[in-house]
């Protein structure tokens, strides 16, 4: 789950990473109010709070010189949209001062299965687009869990970075900092970019961002409300209630998929968009089969816009093919939509299944594997 | 032979006492396979199916000289029982749970390496050796004895691969669910060098997926070392961008690391064959058959 940038400072701040001051505005009738409380020194940078490419761009942040000001970039952007999302909230900081402008990250590296410190002198741009162009500029190092983060890190950092290692100790602080957050929150990517040294020498993010283990949840419980708090395509949501998850795929895609495993999801896609068909969605049942949890998630995934067949999927080798049959009956009926639904079921009770799938109306088209589905889905492709 | 797991194997059973775990344990001791223990804290001194049970592992492991262990406790408690199972000298550890915080796994995955054990799973379906003996939830009945050795990121994707290849008369000689998540206990390379000395597989099938650097790794391996034919497929081609990996796996995979074509590239180079689906999969295995190479 990535967090949105005040959560992040938020979380930056809880662990002693420096970060600008400002407040967070959510509601058009005490936007005065909060600006005055906050105590802002000006200018300030007002930022919508959305999950966005080119924020910036899309009029998303805008500069202000007094509180007066403020207040009217916050009445214009609050519950306006940008690039289809509403902006709920909105994050105030006071203007940076600063000259460098560098990058530092702690993410989990899954080929070293450890965490790593990205670094580099040019932050304030795109990492990647620093890795390609400038890759000598930018430097990594793996963290041993047993040796964590050490002085020589940050020495290194500098050094290779042909930094002053007048830096060294503010540099090793700011490290250890990041990395007790990391771990704390089942982190996948803690980044601060840029990072920026104020005018009294102190570093301070600039912009934070934060993704956090969605299986880990569980445990970081203001995370957890966090996530409940934020939006997300009203169907993902509804998914997860039931345990299942819920992919949009493309946009202009008119199949929707349903198997018990990614695996087979993903081999599903491959095949039918090798075959030059859409896929608008995918759910993903998980374990546990019950004919109330397939209606479930058939209603769901009928309710994706755009969605004319309906591909499922179930290879269960346990599951109980009946279950599966009477569940899609179910949904089936009380989706009161006519489309196509080609149905592949393996495992226990599988005739039983098959005679309920034959016994119902419309395009049920009954299929032995994998390949035929996608056969039965291209015979019909010019109403797809 | 087979890899991993046969007749010798004596198995602990963690959790034993849950819905899954007794399940399962019915299901594996059906099997033929040998469970000698099973442990749940707290049910020491009971039994389950006439298998006895422990309070821990330690003591499961000194009261029967179990050599494996298979962990069916749900994922929070996961990393416990891993480590657990470590520290009782546990040499080969199986576990499955769905949703183990990754953070966990990357502590298990130091301290197994560390300490010299097999560690497999976990979002995995376990081990089988058709025939022989299983360890983990797969329906066994479509797996056959056979000589290809089949290793897959995905539950689904082998099982689908396995019934064909059953359906068509090849057999397996191990089947091993290297579960689905980000840092799985092992990997296909960790695995090659076994299919590659055990006489009773003839070929060896990769069911890989974008994400990550498994098949890279193994390429490697199979460029130097493989003699047997390697089938490769990789699943995700056409998934959506940045859905689950994001933008951490995105930094380490600017040089093209992670994504199918890359996987595939190296896999060809290294002399695979490359499968475009389960079902072709199946059509090189017959082809292969029908050459008397397997």
């Amino acid at each position: 789950m990535k967090l949105l940038e005040y959560k992040a400072k938020e979380l930056f701040e809880q662990f002693g990473v420096p970060v600008m001051h400002g407040c967070v505005v959510d509601d058009l009738g005490t936007i005065a109010q909060t600006i005055e409380n906050a105590g802002l020194t000006y200018p300030v940078v007002v930022k919508a709070q959305v999950q966005i490419g080119g924020r910036g761009k899309a009029g998303g942040i805008r500069f202000a010189d007094n509180a007066g000001e403020a207040g009217e970039h916050c009445r214009a952007l609050l519950h306006s949209e940008l690039k289809g999302y509403r902006v709920d909230k909105l994050l105030i900081v006071e203007k940076a001062e600063h000259e460098i402008e560098w990058y530092l990250s702690i993410m989990l590296d899954r080929l070293s299965k450890r965490p790593m410190i990205i670094f580099s002198a040019e932050g304030g741009v795109d990492i990647e687009e620093t890795s390609r162009i400038s890759p000598s500029r930018v430097h990594k190092l793996v963290i041993d869990p047993m040796i964590g983060i050490q002085a020589y890190m940050a020495r290194y950092f500098l050094s290779a970075s042909g930094l002053s290692l007048d830096y060294l100790g503010r540099m090793h602080e700011l490290l250890c900092n990041l990395y007790r957050c990391f771990n704390a929150y089942d982190c996948m990517l803690c980044e601060i970019n840029p990072l920026i040294l104020d005018k009294k020498g102190q570093f301070i993010a600039l912009d934070s961002k934060v993704d956090i283990d969605d299986s880990a949840l569980y445990r970081l419980p203001d995370m957890a409300a966090f996530r409940d708090s934020i939006q997300e395509e009203a169907l993902i949501r509804e998914a997860r209630d039931f345990g299942f998850l819920y992919i949009p795929i493309e946009k202009d895609g008119s199949i929707a998929v349903m198997s018990n495993g990614s695996g087979m999801l993903m081999s599903c896609i491959d095949l039918i968009s090798r075959e030059g068909m859409k896929v608008c969605a995918a759910l993903d049942l998980g374990g546990g089969a019950t004919s109330e949890r397939i209606a479930q998630a058939v209603r769901i995934l009928v309710s994706t816009p755009g969605i004319k067949a309906l591909l499922i999927n179930i290879f269960g080798g346990i599951t109980r093919c009946d279950e599966v049959a009477g569940g899609i009956k179910l949904a089936l009926m009380s989706a009161k939509k006519n489309m196509t639904a080609v149905i592949r079921l393996e495992g226990t009770n599988k005739e039983k299944g098959l005679e309920i799938i034959a016994s119902l109306e419309g395009d049920i088209v009954p299929v032995p594997g994998l390949r035929e589905s996608v056969q039965a889905l291209k015979d019909r492709r010019e109403r797809l | 032979m087979s890899i991993l797991i046969d007749q010798e194997t004596r198995l602990i059973v963690q959790g034993i006492t849950g819905r899954e775990g007794r399940f399962h344990t019915e299901q594996m001791l059906s099997y033929g396979t040998r469970v000698v223990a099973g442990v749940t804290p707290g049910k020491g001194g009971s039994d389950v199916l006439g298998v006895p049970v422990f309070n821990t592992v330690r003591e499961a492991k000194e009261a029967t000289d179990a050599n494996a262990t298979i962990i069916f406790v749900p994922a929070k408690f996961t990393k416990d029982s891993v480590l657990e199972a470590i520290d009782a000298g546990m040499k080969l550890i199986f576990t499955i749970a769905e949703h183990v915080p990754v953070h966990d796994m990357m502590f298990c995955y130091q301290i197994a390496r560390a300490r010299g054990v097999r560690l497999f799973g976990p979002n995995s379906f376990g081990v089988i050796s058709p025939g022989k003996c299983k360890a983990g939830f797969m329906a066994h009945r479509m797996f056959t004895p056979g000589n290809v050795g089949v290793m897959s990121r995905s539950a689904t994707n082998c099982y689908e691969t396995v019934l064909m290849l059953s359906n068509n008369g090849i057999g397996q000689s191990t089947c091993v669910g290297n579960g689905g998540d980000m840092i799985p206990g092992s990997t296909f390379v960790d695995v090659l060098p076994d299919f590659q000395a055990d006489p009773e597989t003839k070929a060896i099938v990769i069911i890989g997926e974008i994400g990550g650097n498994e098949e890279e790794l193994a390429a490697a391996y199979i460029k130097e070392h493989a003699t047997k034919p390697v089938v490769a497929m990789i699943a995700g081609k056409n998934a959506p961008k940045d859905r689950s990996m994001g933008h951490a796996g995105a930094i380490v995979s600017a040089d093209g690391t992670g994504s199918a074509q890359s996987k595939e590239a190296a896999l060809q180079d290294a002399g695979a064959i490359i499968a475009q689906s389960t079902q072709h999969i199946l059509e090189i295995m017959l082809e292969l058959k029908s050459k008397g190479k397997i």
